[in-house]
């Protein structure tokens, strides 16, 4: 079956990357500047290291703060570019079906970790409910990232604009970001742990890995892995023969490729 | 051994002129309202009418060894310096967050309206460095209240006169915050009791006491959890759970 389903168009995939290596840069600098070894996860010898290679604390902070401004304006240039495509991934992750989820939320991760044959001899049932565009594993990494990131960013702001326009009895509100700053990535990065091994490292995943570069996926990896979404493509692929959404075009892809698999 | 600079004061030749106020605000550019210095007034009892005298007490940042400031600051931008023992600020890592300025039980530390950053006493670090002068409110003291020096020095007369006068000695401090300050005054010195608790901002304490841990707990179960299914992964053999999962 060489038939593959557009998932990812290149403007997301370029934004998936991009906050990559943006949080990547962040977290390091980030951890770099919280010098007080006391209030650092890694301990002192974090901070030495990124002070020795930046060249000083100084230097830290400004690409920090560098980062961090380019990092927030690509996210608002690509929310104005691309407002639906960006409410339409809201609504798709913020959308929780409660029964089917709790089952398939409390049964994943006992399948990744004791495996499928321990859960028989418990006498569990190892069949997954069905799973949309994203399976609701994928919701409770990026429902946190998204709401943290937020807070990430506006915490942010408040602290790069401390020195340049707050006043001193603005300065509480600093103190506080501060804070819920460093809370906030502590979540985050402990959520991305599992995020890059579900993505990257889980071999059942490893086709939704590549369609994050390539932004295809094989249509039997979806039809597993995210049937009510192949139902939703079917249905509007009959609903919709020839007028141009989005998701049909998409289906429209998925026969072009084939047919060019076959050549 | 390092140096520990340090001054010595004899409070009872204070004569409130406030030279030390002046110079110091002028040779360290202080911006209006705002001082690196100070003189504290013992206070008079209005009960008691037999004196009238007032005890001058000239103070600033007391360079201690055990500063509660920097443990206020989240990124070190303010830290005891162990070349000369002072307590510095890194201006170019201070956000002007002033968590360090409740934390400071003498109420050392102020936030510079300017800069937007915090500022305070550094010895004359500047002038002290580049030119060897001594603090300014030190060589501009006319009766010469405050003695300037590295204590860990013995050629010093600094150390000569902590030396000698080390049983009438007097470090002032909180008894709820022992901040060990590099600041002696001679006993008879007025008022003693000034100083407050320091004072930690909660967020920043919250990071401190259980925050840090809280996170790295966190981290460490989320970073074992990928492990286990990392070792999973390895220790099961892909074509059995192939099968497995057609014969679903």
């Amino acid at each position: 079956m060489n038939n593959k389903i557009l998932r990812h168009n290149t403007s997301d995939i370029i934004l998936h990357w991009f906050n990559a290596l943006c949080w990547f840069l962040l977290l390091i600098t980030g951890l770099g500047v919280l010098g007080n070894h006391q209030i650092n996860p890694l301990g002192k010898w974090f901070p030495a290291m990124m002070e020795s290679l930046c060249g000083g604390a100084e230097c830290l902070l400004t690409v920090h703060e560098i980062i961090g401004l380019v990092w927030i304006s690509a996210f608002l240039l690509y929310l104005l570019l691309n407002f639906r495509a960006s409410m339409n991934f809201l609504r798709e992750i913020f959308t929780i079906h409660p029964r089917r989820d709790l089952v398939w939320l409390l049964k994943k991760p006992l399948q990744l970790t004791i495996g499928n044959k321990a859960m028989r001899r418990l006498g569990l049932n190892t069949e997954l409910p069905p799973q949309g565009f994203y399976n609701v594993g994928q919701k409770a990494f990026a429902q946190p990232a998204v709401i943290l990131g937020l807070i990430i960013a506006v915490t942010g702001i408040i602290m790069f604009l401390s020195d340049k326009v707050l006043a001193e009895e603005q300065t509480v509100l600093v103190i506080w970001s501060i804070g819920i700053h460093y809370v906030a990535v502590g979540l985050v990065t402990a959520g991305l742990a599992i995020h890059i091994f579900m993505a990257a490292i889980n071999i059942e995943e490893r086709p939704a890995f590549y369609s994050m570069f390539s932004g295809y996926v094989p249509v039997e990896h979806v039809k597993y892995h995210n049937p009510l979404w192949y139902e939703e493509i079917i249905q509007e692929e009959q609903s919709l023969p020839d007028s141009g959404t989005s998701r049909t075009q998409e289906a429209t892809g998925v026969q072009e490729q084939s047919t060019a698999d076959k050549i | 051994m390092k140096s520990q600079y340090a001054m010595i004061i004899d409070s009872s030749k204070c004569i409130d002129c406030k030279a030390c106020l002046a110079a110091c605000k002028q040779v360290n550019d202080l911006p209006e309202d705002h001082w690196r210095n100070w003189i504290k007034y013992s206070e008079q009892d209005p009960q008691s009418a037999e004196t009238h005298l007032v005890h001058f007490q000239p103070g600033g940042c007391m360079q201690c060894n055990t500063p509660t400031c920097v443990e206020a600051c989240p990124t070190r931008a303010t830290y005891k310096d162990e070349r000369d023992g002072t307590v510095k600020i890194d201006y170019g890592l201070c956000i002007g967050c002033g968590s360090c300025i409740p934390a400071c039980p003498y109420g050392a530390r102020y936030r510079n309206p300017i800069t937007r950053k915090v500022d305070k006493c550094d010895f004359c670090d500047f002038w002290r460095n580049n030119f060897g002068l001594e603090p300014a409110c030190v060589s501009t003291c006319p009766t010469k209240a405050r003695i300037f020096g590295d204590i860990h020095d013995p050629k010093t007369r600094a150390y000569q006169v902590l030396r000698e006068n080390s049983d009438r000695v007097v470090r002032l401090s909180n008894p709820q915050t022992e901040t060990k300050p590099n600041m002696f005054y001679l006993k008879n010195t007025a008022p003693k009791d000034w100083p407050k608790p320091a004072r930690t901002p909660d967020p920043i304490k919250a990071m401190l006491c259980c925050l840090t841990p809280g996170l790295q707990g966190i981290l460490g179960a989320s970073i074992l959890g990928a492990l286990v299914m990392w070792g999973k992964q390895i220790f099961t053999r892909s074509e059995e759970e192939q099968d497995d999962r057609e014969s679903e």
